[in-house]
């Protein structure tokens, strides 16, 4: 966990915008002496932050580690409690073991469990997601939504609106929803999200939000099975991306579009998706365990199942499936 | 007259649209649902003696002292021998998981022994995964759904001998 007086200083760089921070601002604020500020600043120079001393002027962050700390995450982030809280291992099982523990010991709202690594990292039906050391985001996100059950699924359409539009603002390119919730770029997946209810009967505990998003692996890194449906951020765009950049626009489109949703429902949530999304209109297969549907998907319904039109005119609600676009 | 399933059906279109009443009358029986508060409270009334009359099996005395009562629905041969059963149900609309992977055994089968907090099997709709728990302590008797199908919101589940 990261301390109260690394996060204050933080701030007072995220507010200083690249700008410099006077040695006797620091002190201040963190309540210490200027001999302290030094040691502090040190600190981060020993965590890879390279920064910039000027007299009269004060200190200046000239550049981050491509590291998902904490520091890495808060420094710059503009959320008032996406985020805030945030749990960084460099080696996990799996974020959303960690998440779920953190949330039954009471965890707050918004809090992040992120990794550098993780070894057992899962999609659905227990289908291993490969998050491999230092190239991907690995993180889950505690939630404690006071909606009706029923209503929960629909909080995986909106994250994978923050998503797109977090991805979108951090580096240019257009990624694309394929129902539910996977985020492909160029027609090849680089997130994946899986989310779980802490529940009891019909009251709400948490909801715990995983996400794998593949940033800065090369093609010949991911398992042969899978090169030719999966990508990263960094393939996709020619040139590698710092995560924590990606991660702070998620966290702020994310922070964006729940309080939106909590506050007017889901209608301008399901707006956007239809907006992103990239099967609508065309012929897609929707295999699910008892068959599979195939027909026009129309868009999404006001719960968030995907409304598909058979060639016999008839609509079929589909709730869980694999999505193969014809 | 409506059944159980098509009210609940009725009380959820409701709950998820603007309409603050709803009134459906039939044979002389009358339903009527009313959102009373912001969040949507609903309330169903059986408004109708004639009604309680004719519910099958149903005391003549107490349909008389009792002419206005909540949700009372005739009950069907097969649910009689079910009363001391528990019924879990699902919280949501989904596809109901006996396992937690197509590899796995089940949850549980008929004749498991379960505590309250017993995963039974999982619902999952939009890759969204609940967990379902017992919530009584007891045995299995029946599972009334198959692995993979979609159930609705409020469907058993399955049936729970309590101990």
């Amino acid at each position: 966990m990261q301390s109260e007086i690394r996060r204050k200083l933080l701030a007072a760089f995220s507010e200083a915008d690249g700008g410099y921070v006077s040695g006797q601002k620091i002190s201040e604020l963190l309540g210490c002496s200027r001999t302290a500020v030094w040691k502090h600043i040190e600190e981060l120079r020993k965590e890879g932050f390279v920064l910039e001393a000027v007299r009269r002027k004060g200190y200046r962050i000239v550049k981050t580690p491509e590291k998902i700390t904490a520091n890495e995450i808060q420094l710059g982030l503009q959320t008032d409690f996406i985020g805030q809280n945030i749990v960084y291992y460099d080696t996990v099982d799996s974020t959303q073991k960690i998440a779920h523990e953190l949330s039954q010991k009471g965890a707050e709202e918004g809090t992040l469990v992120v990794a550098d690594e993780q070894t057992g990292g899962r999609g659905r039906m227990a289908r291993v997601w490969y998050s491999p050391k230092g190239t991907g985001i690995w993180m889950s996100i505690i939630l404690r939504p006071n909606i009706p059950l029923q209503k929960t699924p629909q909080l995986t359409l909106l994250t994978a609106v923050a998503l797109v539009e977090g991805i979108e603002e951090a580096t240019g390119l257009s990624p694309t929803i394929k129902w539910p919730n996977d985020i492909l770029i160029n027609g090849k997946k680089a997130v994946g999200i899986l989310t779980e209810l802490e529940a009891e009967a019909d009251q709400v505990h948490s909801v715990i939000i995983g996400i794998g998003i593949n940033v800065n692996q090369q093609i010949d890194e991911f398992p042969e099975a899978i090169r030719n449906t999966a990508t990263s951020i960094a393939i996709e765009k020619g040139e590698k991306i710092h995560r924590a950049l990606i991660i702070q626009k998620f966290l702020e489109r994310f922070e964006k579009w729940y309080t939106t949703y909590l506050e007017h429902g889901f209608k301008p949530i399901k707006l956007l998706w239809e907006s992103y999304s990239i099967s609508l209109n065309k012929t897609i297969h929707a295999r699910t365990l008892s068959g599979t549907v195939v027909g026009k998907a129309l868009g999404i319904n006001e719960e968030g199942a995907l409304l598909i039109e058979t060639s016999e005119g008839k609509i079929e609600k589909v709730y869980s499936a694999d999505i193969d676009i014809k | 007259m409506l059944n159980f399933k098509e009210i609940k059906e009725i009380i959820k279109l409701i709950d998820d649209s603007s309409i603050d009443e709803f009134t459906y009358e039939s044979e002389g029986a009358k339903v009527q649902l009313k959102k009373t508060a912001a969040r949507a409270n609903q309330h169903v009334v059986y408004n109708n003696a004639s009604e309680i009359q004719a519910l099958p099996k149903q005391p003549a005395a107490e349909s008389l002292e009792q002419p206005k009562k909540e949700v009372h629905l005739p009950k069907e041969e097969s649910e009689q021998k079910t009363e001391n059963l528990h019924k879990i149900t699902s919280p949501m609309v989904g596809t109901f998981y006996a396992a937690p992977n197509p590899d796995a055994d089940p949850y549980v089968t008929i004749g498991s022994k379960v505590k309250e907090n017993t995963v039974v099997c999982i619902v999952e709709a939009m890759k969204l995964f609940n967990e379902i728990e017992a919530e009584v302590k007891g045995e299995i008797v029946d599972i009334l759904v198959e692995n993979g199908q979609l159930v609705e919101y409020g469907q058993p589940l399955f049936l729970v001998k309590p101990e």
